[in-house]
């Protein structure tokens, strides 16, 4: 069978990238470029620096991964895009540069989700058996899905306000860790104790989540331990918040599980590299006999090998856009 | 000499080929909210009609700015990618310049792009488009300040701001400008960004906080 090559373009928030993938599984290049250091000085991503950023680069990363590839826009076989969710200027940029090279080539475009480019980065690593249950969790998200195929997302539980990420940047700001707090959170939750009590989040029986009352909890803490003039143990604090994150998340996915009769779970998203979730995680599967996939670490931060993966499979289907394709800040996974 | 024209950063679409400075084809339609969906719809409507494809372009002249910071971008992100993908000659144009050259009885002509809070994105032309002050992010107030009569000027502006004086819509002349340019030396595409005139907010505040 003939091989298919899927030129991928990545842009919905503060990383520029492009990779070539081939037949769904094989990266063949990759280049990501971010701008972490320019929007560290802002103290978190501006939007409209994002865009200025992503229009200089652009036309050079995508040089730089044909290069890379040893390939030339005639052997692509389709072009895919994350047309959302993200910054809408951010998202523009990737999407007009990947309009442009789909009309003068006469290529298929393909627009893809960053979500279900999370989910595909796990395509990168082993096939996905499906039916299996995926958990995205990033700065944006905290979903659990049923796939029982291909691009078949049925959404059984997601956050009803901050996504998990959220919450850990924001408990981040509180104990004062520079941007972006989320790792360093999870750096410090292993070096202390589970001391302070802090409630469970949404310990119920549906698959929702729900981080806001616990990160309330967290800034009130630190507000009336500095009132009554203790030290706050950030190291502690930082190890409590981040049990009672993964006690939620790890206990209704085990159940969702369970429910849905599923044997392969794989994570997606940012938070993916959480090291207290992926010990947790991996420690329970084992217990349940449970397929896991984590993405390597490479694949948790945003990047177009997983664009070019969901593009691949998206392809497969037939899931092509014509020349009117918008970028959408907001869009249900579907 | 076989040119594309692309501006999307103002109120209009302008979308034109020309050979040399001989326009072939030219729309100039306006630019609502929908840019980023119409636009591939009505570069393929050119080609189309034009009977030509991208790769029969020799040269692309791209409005970079000042304008619409989305629709700059739309814009160049487009010509930069098509000029970098198919070896063809980039040239940046302004939309102020492209503005003034409008035809007018007044003696002076000030091309100026709405930027909110009482400032515009503004230059001064004489009759003959040299320039009298330079395009840049300036107060109303301050504009007017440097134009030597206030009785002899045209505001060329697609939408209204708060202006004693003449304002007139702007009648582009593609084909004067293109020859004003022909000579220009070609840009590398990846050079090619937008001219926003001003700095993120974002930008700003932090410099003023570095400086405080």
């Amino acid at each position: 069978m003939k091989d298919t090559y899927i030129l991928a373009i990545e842009s919905s928030c503060d990383e520029t990238s492009v990779s070539i993938n081939k037949n769904g599984r094989e990266e063949i290049a990759t280049v990501v470029l971010t701008q972490m250091d320019i929007h560290a000085q802002f103290g978190g991503v501006v939007p409209e620096v994002a865009s200025r950023h992503h229009i200089e680069n652009i036309t050079m990363v995508i040089e730089e991964c044909l290069t890379k590839a040893n390939m030339t826009m005639e052997e692509i076989d389709a072009v895919a895009v994350t047309y959302g969710p993200g910054l809408i200027g951010s998202l523009l940029i990737g999407l007009q540069a990947a309009k442009t090279l789909a009309y003068i080539y006469h290529k298929p475009l393909i627009p893809v989700h960053h979500i279900a480019g999370h989910i595909y980065a796990n395509a990168l690593v082993e096939s996905m058996k499906f039916p299996l249950i995926a958990l995205v969790v990033s700065g944006g998200h905290t979903e659990l899905i049923y796939m029982k195929e291909d691009y078949s997302f049925e959404k059984i539980g997601g956050t009803l306000d901050d996504a998990v990420g959220e919450a850990y940047d924001k408990v981040a700001r509180v104990i004062e860790l520079p941007y972006p707090g989320g790792p360093r959170v999870d750096q410090l939750a292993h070096e202390g104790e589970d001391t302070y009590h802090l409630p469970i989040p949404l310990d119920d029986e549906s698959y929702d989540f729900s981080f806001s009352g616990l990160k309330s909890a967290v800034i009130n803490l630190a507000h009336n331990e500095k009132q009554r003039g203790n030290e706050l143990n950030k190291a502690n604090l930082a190890t409590s918040f981040q049990n009672r994150v993964v006690e939620v998340l790890t206990k209704k996915t085990m159940r969702a599980l369970e429910e849905y009769n599923v044997d392969h779970l794989i994570v997606a998203g940012g938070v993916a590299a959480n090291k207290g979730l992926r010990e947790k995680l991996t420690e329970l599967c084992e217990e349940k006999n449970i397929h896991l996939t984590f993405p390597p670490m490479k694949y948790c931060t945003d990047n177009a090998a997983m664009i070019g993966a969901a593009g691949y499979y998206a392809y497969k289907l037939g899931r092509v856009a014509d020349l009117t394709l918008n970028s959408k800040a907001n869009d249900k996974l579907q | 000499m076989r040119n594309l024209f692309i501006d999307t950063a103002s109120s209009r679409i302008i979308l034109a080929i020309l050979e040399d400075d001989k326009i072939v084809y030219e729309k100039n339609v306006e630019n609502d909210m929908n840019l980023s969906t119409r636009i591939f719809p009505l570069i393929d409507e050119m080609f189309q009609k034009t009977n030509m494809q991208p790769i029969d372009i020799d040269r692309i002249y791209v409005v970079n700015g000042p304008g619409s910071f989305t629709g700059v971008r739309i814009g160049v992100t487009i010509a930069k990618t098509m000029a970098w993908a198919l070896h063809k000659e980039i040239v940046p144009l302004s939309e102020l310049e492209l503005m003034a050259t409008t035809s007018v009885e007044q003696t002076y002509k000030v091309p100026y792009i709405d930027a909110r809070r009482e400032a515009v994105f503004g230059a001064i032309y004489d009759k003959d488009n040299q320039v009298l002050l330079k395009e840049q992010y300036i107060s109303i107030e301050e504009l007017c300040k440097h134009i030597p009569d206030m009785n002899d000027v045209a505001f060329l502006g697609y939408t209204p701001i708060h202006i004693d004086g003449t304002i007139v819509e702007p009648n582009v002349n593609l084909s004067m400008l293109i020859k004003r340019h022909q000579n220009d030396r070609s840009l590398n595409p990846h050079e090619v960004n937008p001219n926003y005139l001003k700095r993120t907010e974002a930008e700003e505040k932090l410099e003023k906080s570095l400086h405080d």
